[in-house]
């Protein structure tokens, strides 16, 4: 791209992350989207939840700031900037919800690394980066060499250099890198590794763009359809087969090997440990650098095959002519009600086929139910005098479940298990059942219980009934176990 | 209300059953499965030869699209030899008027447009349209009015009925969104290049009926 002053007036206009930049209200968006998004390395997350965390964001800056600063509700900025002039996010339905998504347009995730980038870095590591550009170029041109002599003669080279390194070091004299090599290193493979993490997004936009320039060839095709199937033979693949398509699988392919992912959490670790890397305060999230690829690499491959589906479904024989068909019919269904917009035809016009089959089953009817009319008796209040002992209300059972509680622990510290019938022997029930109910709640919340459904217990207990008797009363239950 | 009370066949698996009552009731979708229904769909697909076998006695046949995921009942055509043997349908057809018919007409069109577009960038297969897209949708055919919030209900009711049919849902409102509708794909398989062709046609008829009063008129 030629950056002449027409092209970047244009991209000054158009481009979503320049205007992200341009706009005023950058710092806000920026941190916001920097904070919920990239951090956490989050692809997509649900409307109701990203309202909430930026309606938190902007009640603590209107604290600061005064109430004037941000007027307008959350649900607001959010819906602007995914809206088509912003550009900045993208909503979206997934499948199985009611609820929209938002997730980042790659444009925004540039401009974000790129204010990342605006703090001044202490150390500028240059070594390292020269070394691996040496490494590149040697790639390519031992991948591109046809003739076997030469590669021999290469892999021969190396295989003497590999020995004269080995000799040295069973000699004693084992080369370390220093510690500015290896800041230096690591840094290259810190930044490396977060480029890497931002480009999946723009990945994804890749192949989007890449089904729809496919799709709108299809749609717009005049000729018949074989002629389109010889144009577009191997495109069904056509998102896969493209260079970003194939870029991408062999990393994906390289990534998934069980073995290179130990390998490569053991040499972080390693790495992370020592005492140079340290003194560059590498961010946490370093540590898990291959897992945030493998699942932003797995919410890409999802996307892709969704969309290889769905164009494999467009391209389906019947639905593509029938697409072509109807679209001719609608555009004479079109100017036709134009055409007669002022006065439209009344009354049942066409019919259409129901969805179910309509049963009804007389019989299944339920019977007629008079509905309960409330009678509402107009009479005049009178206080009543009645001959009740209102003592009953009074005499409440209280159990002190305390006491309880403090009884079960005396009993554990002579013994490591004991039942409950055991304990009501020890310290007969004087509140009856209110008080057997208490146990089994002490031994639902603080104390451990096991309870033995095949064994069966009988708790007595005796107190006075109304009339003023003895009588006893029991109770039979699985067999509780209060454990220490 | 209703209850089906089909007996199975004695020897006929008891999938039968779970595959033909939801058939009959209405669409099955292959996404949408809840807790009951999870392997409705590959049941219906493993045993579709029988579920068609059972529901031909009905006079029924069974529209299985295995690429857009759902399955419904249609009534058989006659094969139109014996016309004394007419049974009686099962599947009623709803008559509609004309806004409701132009409605279903222009998301048959939302529908196709979105498909040839790839979704626009959004990543889904689900197309929803809010009120007032639909309203926009139809306001250029219908008659002028001054009164906006007449045409706001009216569209509203062929909205409801459309709701009714079962070819727009109602989606639960996000808390502060207004009200969105998804258009189920099951639009594609009734609001077919037959269906549209019958509607096209009526219009012409309509239109020449409309111009012969006033042939006639001139004539005089």
């Amino acid at each position: 791209m030629g950056l002449d002053f027409n092209t970047l007036d244009l991209l000054r206009q158009n481009h979503p992350a320049w205007r992200l930049l341009n706009s005023p209200h950058a710092p806000l968006v920026a941190s916001f989207l920097h904070r919920v998004f990239i951090l956490p390395n989050e692809r997509i997350i649900a409307q109701a939840e990203l309202v909430e965390k930026l309606e938190d964001e902007l009640y603590v800056l209107r604290e600061r700031r005064g109430t004037e600063a941000f007027p307008r509700t959350a649900s607001e900025y959010l819906n602007d900037w995914a809206g088509n002039d912003k550009g900045w996010l993208r909503k979206f339905y997934r499948q199985n919800s009611d609820e929209p998504y938002f997730d980042l347009t790659p444009a925004t995730e540039k401009a974000i690394a790129w204010l990342g980038q605006l703090s001044e870095r202490t150390f500028i590591g240059t070594e390292s980066r020269l070394l691996t550009l040496f490494e590149l170029l040697r790639q390519i041109d031992a991948g591109s060499e046809a003739d076997p002599e030469t590669r021999v003669a290469e892999l021969g080279k190396r295989r003497d250099e590999i020995e004269a390194e080995m000799a040295r070091v069973l000699d004693g004299d084992i080369p370390f890198l220093d510690d500015t090599a290896l800041k230096d290193r690591f840094q290259q493979f810190m930044a490396t590794s977060r480029e890497l993490l931002s480009d999946f997004r723009e990945v994804e936009h890749n192949f989007r763009t890449l089904d729809r320039g496919v799709r709108e060839r299809i749609a717009l095709w005049e000729g018949g359809k074989g002629e389109l199937l010889e144009e577009i033979m191997g495109e069904r693949d056509a998102i896969a087969g493209s260079d970003q398509g194939r870029s991408f699988r062999a990393f994906w392919d390289f990534l998934m090997s069980s073995a290179r992912q130990e390998e490569f959490s053991e040499m972080l670790e390693r790495v992370l440990a020592l005492p140079a890397v340290a003194e560059l305060e590498p961010d946490a999230r370093t540590r898990r650098a291959h897992y945030d690829w493998l699942e932003a690499g797995e919410h890409t491959q999802r996307t892709v095959a969704q969309l290889s589906q769905q164009l494999r479904r467009f391209l389906d024989d019947q639905a593509w002519l029938e697409n072509r068909r109807i679209m001719d019919i609608l555009r004479g269904i079109e100017s036709k009600t134009l055409a007669e917009r002022r006065t439209p035809p009344s009354g049942d016009f066409t019919a259409i086929a129901q969805i179910g089959a309509a049963i009804e089953l007389p019989m299944e009817r339920p019977l007629y139910t008079p509905a309960l009319k409330p009678h509402l008796a107009d009479r005049v209040l009178e206080a009543g005098d009645v001959d009740l002992d209102a003592a009953v209300l009074f005499s409440q059972v209280v159990v002190d479940k305390a006491e309880l509680s403090g009884h079960i622990r005396r009993s554990l510290q002579s013994a490591a298990q004991i039942t409950l019938h055991e304990l009501c022997e020890r310290r007969p029930l004087q509140h009856g059942l209110a008080e057997l109910v208490a146990y089994l709640e002490l031994g639902g919340e603080d104390f451990k219980t096991m309870v033995d459904e095949e064994a069966k217990e009988i708790i007595c207990w005796s107190g006075t009934d109304p009339d003023g008797r003895e009588q006893t009363k029991q109770a039979r239950l699985p067999r509780v176990i209060f454990l220490r | 209300m209703k209850k089906e009370q089909l007996q199975p066949m004695p020897t006929a698996a008891p999938d039968l059953s779970s595959l033909v009552i939801p058939l009959l009731k209405g669409v099955v979708y292959r996404d949408e499965t809840t807790a009951r229904n999870a392997g409705l769909w590959n049941d219906l697909l493993e045993t579709q030869a029988r579920v068609r076998d059972y529901v031909a006695v009905l006079g029924l046949e069974l529209v299985l699209d295995e690429a857009e995921g759902y399955a419904f009942l249609r009534s058989r055509l006659p094969d139109g030899d014996d016309a004394g043997a007419q049974l009686p349908r099962l599947v009623a057809r709803r008559p509609l008027s004309f806004p409701v018919s132009l409605l279903l007409a222009l998301l048959r069109k939302k529908l196709a447009e979105f498909d040839a577009g790839g979704g626009q960038e959004a990543g889904g297969v689900r197309l929803v349209l809010t009120r007032d897209d639909i309203v926009e949708l139809i306001r250029v055919f219908l008659p002028d009015t001054s009164n906006e919030a007449r045409l706001m209900d009216r569209v509203d009711s062929h909205i409801n009925k459309v709701v009714e049919l079962g070819f727009l849902r109602r989606m639960k409102p996000a808390t502060g969104q207004p009200g969105a509708f998804e258009v189920r794909r099951i639009l594609k398989a009734f609001v077919d290049a037959q269906w549209l062709a019958d509607f096209d046609a009526r219009l012409a008829a309509y239109r020449a009926q409309l111009e012969k009063p006033d042939q006639a008129e001139n004539d005089e």
